[in-house]
């Protein structure tokens, strides 16, 4: 068992439970131990609009955390793995900054040294896991499913920062599905952001963008649309009917976490998984029935 | 110490807001000679169509030390950051980090600060996350909570108080 320690960030523990629970039923098959950490709080990364220096600092702190565990840290968030990289980017390009970091982290007995790598959920499958190894352990091919991916934008962008996947092309998500038996095909709105970010402030709008997205993939005959962000996913599944709304469109598309497919072609029992919770009707998919 | 010191323009915040105005004009001295107004980052960006954002205005504007003027207007609140135009610049401008700039401007300035963003600060100041465990529907609609879904206790800060006096700290420590 490889150990990584879980940074579950804001989002997914207190809502996206889905993506929890299958990433905790899933990975432990392909021989991935993850190791709760107590302390840890938000990356920063929704106060960058509001205070940059804030953004810095909150991410600092939890990989000082993490650092005491000694381990890599996995984070499935995209925003949070942002956050995270651009903090080791910007502490080790400015020793004055790193100082300046430390001396606030004292106050709570923690301190940066940058000493550990940040992972996201695709990352860890595609380039830590492999793909060789993944193939070793699929136990029902999700053969004939025809799948939308979706990165989220801070998972891709921007690759100054170095992102797991390619900030034009990704296709380490769509290496993956096949391996799993999946048929992954690219479309033209593939790199279109969901809008969240503009939730805070103009939730119309936001909402606009994620229906307007959506209804472009069910007009090209997907069967499932697959995300691996908890922001993204509470946009295109959890307020799926609303955003529906916006763009004057019934929507019914399943819409699934990468690690919830991944789960049921690993032989994982449909009855977990956290598949109940998705609010998009992933039961016209028949997954798992099998 | 509360929210509103926190992001209000008090005496004790200039040191931060004289930081912002700083890196403001580095951007704008620095940075935005390179633009060349190709337009690239307006062409792709995600609030463009649907909130009129063109970011090639924002470095013309920016490069014309138009920067108060950015700051009280509403435009600069619809960017969604999705760093398109971070990543497709030919200059590497970044447009993006102007208008985080810009914002980080107007909360020190103790504008108006527009939707939630208020309300997920003050959860991190209270609980450590922009928002606490939320109770949510399965598609029977039946509620599900963390405890009945069998997963353990969320991280937390530990020392609450420690925890926000250091995030207080930062609203006038010099960046």
């Amino acid at each position: 068992m490889t150990k990584y320690a879980l940074y579950p960030g804001c989002v997914m523990p207190t809502e996206q439970y889905a993506y929890e629970i299958s990433i905790r039923d899933a990975l432990p098959l392909l021989n991935i131990a993850l190791v709760d950490v107590e302390g840890f709080s938000c990356c920063g990364e929704p106060m960058k609009s509001m205070n940059q220096l804030m953004t810095l600092y909150l991410s600092a702190r939890n990989l000082a955390l993490a650092e005491k565990q000694n381990l890599d840290l996995f984070v499935p968030c995209p925003m949070c793995h942002l956050s995270l990289s651009e903090c080791q980017r910007a502490l080790e390009n400015n020793p004055e900054m790193r100082d300046r970091i430390n001396s606030m982290l004292a106050s709570e007995d923690l301190q940066y040294k940058g000493s550990i790598d940040v992972v996201h959920t695709i990352n860890l499958l595609h380039d830590h896991i492999g793909i060789e190894e993944i193939k070793k352990h699929v136990k029902k091919s999700l053969s004939g499913l025809k799948v939308a991916t979706h990165y989220g934008c801070h998972l891709i962008r921007p690759s100054e920062v170095g992102r797991p996947v390619d900030s034009e092309n990704p296709q380490k998500m769509e290496t993956i599905l096949k391996v799993l038996g999946a048929e992954p095909l690219d479309y033209p709105e593939k790199l279109d952001c969901c809008g969240a970010m503009l939730s805070a402030n103009l939730p119309e709008s936001a909402l606009t963008k994620t229906g307007q997205k959506l209804q472009k993939v069910q007009d090209q005959g997907f069967d499932v649309f697959v995300d691996v962000c908890p922001w993204c996913h509470r946009m295109f599944d959890s307020k799926q009917v609303k955003a529906g709304e916006t763009v004057a469109v019934k929507l019914e598309i399943p819409v699934m976490y990468l690690t919830q497919l991944l789960g049921l072609a690993l032989g994982v029992k449909k009855e977990k998984l956290g598949l109940e919770l998705n609010l998009s009707p992933v039961d016209k998919l028949k997954l798992g029935d099998k | 110490m509360g929210v509103v010191d926190l992001t209000s323009m008090a005496e004790e915040q200039s040191t931060l807001r004289n930081e912002i105005n700083e890196r403001l004009l580095k951007l704008k001295s620095e940075i935005s000679d390179y633009c060349f107004q190709c337009a690239k980052c307006t062409s792709g960006c995600e609030a463009h169509k649907l909130l009129e954002l063109e970011p090639h205005k924002i470095v013309a504007l920016l490069k014309r030390g138009l920067i108060d003027e950015m700051v009280n207007s509403d435009v600069i609140w619809t960017c969604m950051s999705c760093f398109k135009c971070r990543e497709r610049c030919p200059q590497k401008v970044a447009p993006v980090e102007i208008l985080f700039a810009l914002k980080n401007m107007a909360v020190a300035s103790g504008k108006q600060i527009p939707g939630k963003y208020t309300s997920m600060l003050q959860s991190i100041l209270s609980i450590g996350l922009i928002q606490d465990v939320q109770s949510v529907s399965n598609r029977d609609n039946k509620t599900k909570k963390r405890d009945n879904l069998g997963l353990p206790k969320v991280s937390k800060p530990l020392d609450a108080v420690k925890f926000q006096t250091a995030i207080t700290k930062l609203a006038v420590e010099k960046i």
